[in-house]
């Protein structure tokens, strides 16, 4: 895992704190493999927002399944600005 | 027909410590938990003292970690204050006739502390950052609801905003709901954390708080000539009340029966008590005719007892006044002058309170009470706890806004 996919899990892991640590994986399902809940989502968009200062639309999160689909995200939107 | 009510749990979380047992242990050896502030830097502050929940409390044995991010302190306190209640009731949950179990619970200012801190995030980082629990922390109707989210009760389930009386109103009300067949059992009581640079600050502007920063077990103490305000304070108390049919079909402890509430209104002024207290004497008054009594049966009141010259001199009126002759025979003291003043949270620490000086024969003390104000002349217990067995006792609780509530008990 590269610096970026490491802090995603750790926000993950923030939030989803009830899931080990260990067992988030770049493939693990957000909400079918991890267990969160809309709550969770909003939670993790804020925390991501302000980490990596960007804006994730809500049409954006509908295509994001896996952390490593926030990842691939994160490193497009970062490249074009 | 009205049915009797039984208490049959309680659970405290104050400045004393986290349990029933801990709490009246350190209330009747006449200990303070008044510190200086640590839940943030109060040097900003003209008071620098509060009774915060101390910090070994632990909600991770009743509350899961994640359920535990998304709390306010009010509701991490109340929810481990009603897992004791609950457990303490030996009541089976989910219970299997769940619209019988209603919940009502009282909170003078909720998630005060949550939309502090979440004021600072709208204006540093922006409305896109605002967290997404913002509202869920910060309403005084979630406390009720995740209680009843725990237990699986699904009957009647609101909050009370009353200010210093919000607990006391939601016990006077759920006793109502009990009493009248509305439900079978109630988890009701109130929860307040507030203690931060908004709220103290705050009560500061009305000249409300007590600023003997440098003495702070000694800065609450009501009746007390030197006194020089309230003293803000954390705390949950909550309390399981069953009809009194249904708690002895189960043979459940009973601690105290509630027989009596009266509640009126000052209409007067916005934080000032009626100087004549006619209003909380007449809530003293309904509370014995609803119980059916003569006054001169009532031989113990937990009193509002702020510590506050405006307070403590109206209730001494108005308790002269509801009493007569017989006023000076009663035993009176302010828990307050230990746990500090828990506003929305006071009225069902002290209902708990009021229930095991009728369960123990043993009268708290009125901590601090060393030369009395002579305006306030009845017995306030000082100092020392006092053994006297009492059958029946009151909890007064009045608030800012003008509210009195009169909460009667009967020893079981």
């Amino acid at each position: 895992m590269d610096d970026i996919e490491k802090k995603i899990v750790d926000l993950v892991a923030e939030v989803l704190v009830d899931v080990n640590k260990e067992n988030i994986r770049l493939d693990s399902k957000i909400v079918e493999d991890l267990g969160a809940e809309s709550l969770d989502i909003y939670d993790m968009i804020a925390l991501l927002e302000d980490e990596f200062g960007m804006e994730i639309s809500d049409e954006e999160v509908e295509k994001i399944r896996t952390v490593q689909d926030v990842a691939d995200f994160i490193k497009v939107s970062q490249k074009k600005s | 027909m009205r049915r009797r009510v039984a208490i049959t749990g309680m659970g405290l979380v104050t400045c004393l410590g986290t349990g029933v047992d801990k709490n009246w242990n350190q209330l009747t050896c006449g200990q303070s938990g008044i510190r200086p502030i640590t839940l943030f830097d109060p040097k900003r502050c003209q008071t620098r003292i509060a009774g915060e929940v101390p910090s070994e409390f632990d909600p991770l044995q009743y509350v899961p970690v994640k359920e535990l991010r998304r709390l306010d302190r009010h509701q991490q306190i109340g929810l481990v204050a009603a897992c004791e209640a609950v457990q303490a009731s030996g009541l089976i949950t989910p219970p299997a006739d769940p619209y019988r179990y209603a919940v009502v619970i009282g909170s003078g200012i909720g998630g005060l502390s949550t939309i502090e801190a979440g004021y600072e995030v709208l204006r540093e980082k922006g409305p896109k950052r605002m967290p997404p629990m913002m509202i869920p922390m910060a309403v005084v109707n979630l406390l009720p609801g995740l209680i009843a989210m725990r237990f699986g009760l699904k009957g009647p389930n609101f909050g009370i905003v009353n200010a210093c009386a919000s607990s006391a109103s939601a016990i006077g009300e759920a006793y109502r709901l009990i009493a009248s067949g509305s439900a079978d059992v109630a988890i009701t009581g109130g929860a307040e954390a507030v203690v931060g640079e908004f709220a103290i600050s705050a009560f500061n502007a009305l000249r409300a708080l007590s600023t003997r920063n440098d003495e702070p077990a000694k800065a609450s103490r009501p009746f007390d000539r030197d006194r020089d305000g309230f003293v803000l304070a954390e705390g949950a108390g909550m309390l399981t009340l069953e009809s009194m049919d249904h708690a002895k079909s189960r043979e459940a402890t009973i601690h105290a029966e509630i027989v009596g509430y009266g509640a009126t209104s000052d209409a007067y002024h916005v934080v000032m008590p009626d100087p004549n207290g006619a209003g909380a004497s007449q809530a003293m008054r309904l509370a014995i005719q609803d119980a059916g009594i003569e006054p001169e049966r009532v031989e113990y009141i937990n009193a509002h007892g702020t510590s506050t010259e405006l307070n403590d001199k109206t209730e001494t009126l108005a308790i002269k006044s509801s009493f007569g002759k017989s006023a000076y025979k009663l035993s009176i003291s302010s828990t307050k002058s230990m746990t500090g003043h828990t506003l929305g949270a006071a009225g069902a620490i002290e209902a708990i309170f009021t229930a095991l000086t009728l369960e123990s024969g043993m009268i708290p003390p009125t901590l601090n009470l060393d030369s009395p104000d002579p305006e306030c002349d009845l017995n306030y217990t000082p100092n020392v706890r006092v053994n006297r067995s009492v059958e029946y006792a009151i909890s007064n609780s009045f608030a800012f806004g003008g509210q009195n509530v009169s909460l009667l008990f009967r020893r079981p």
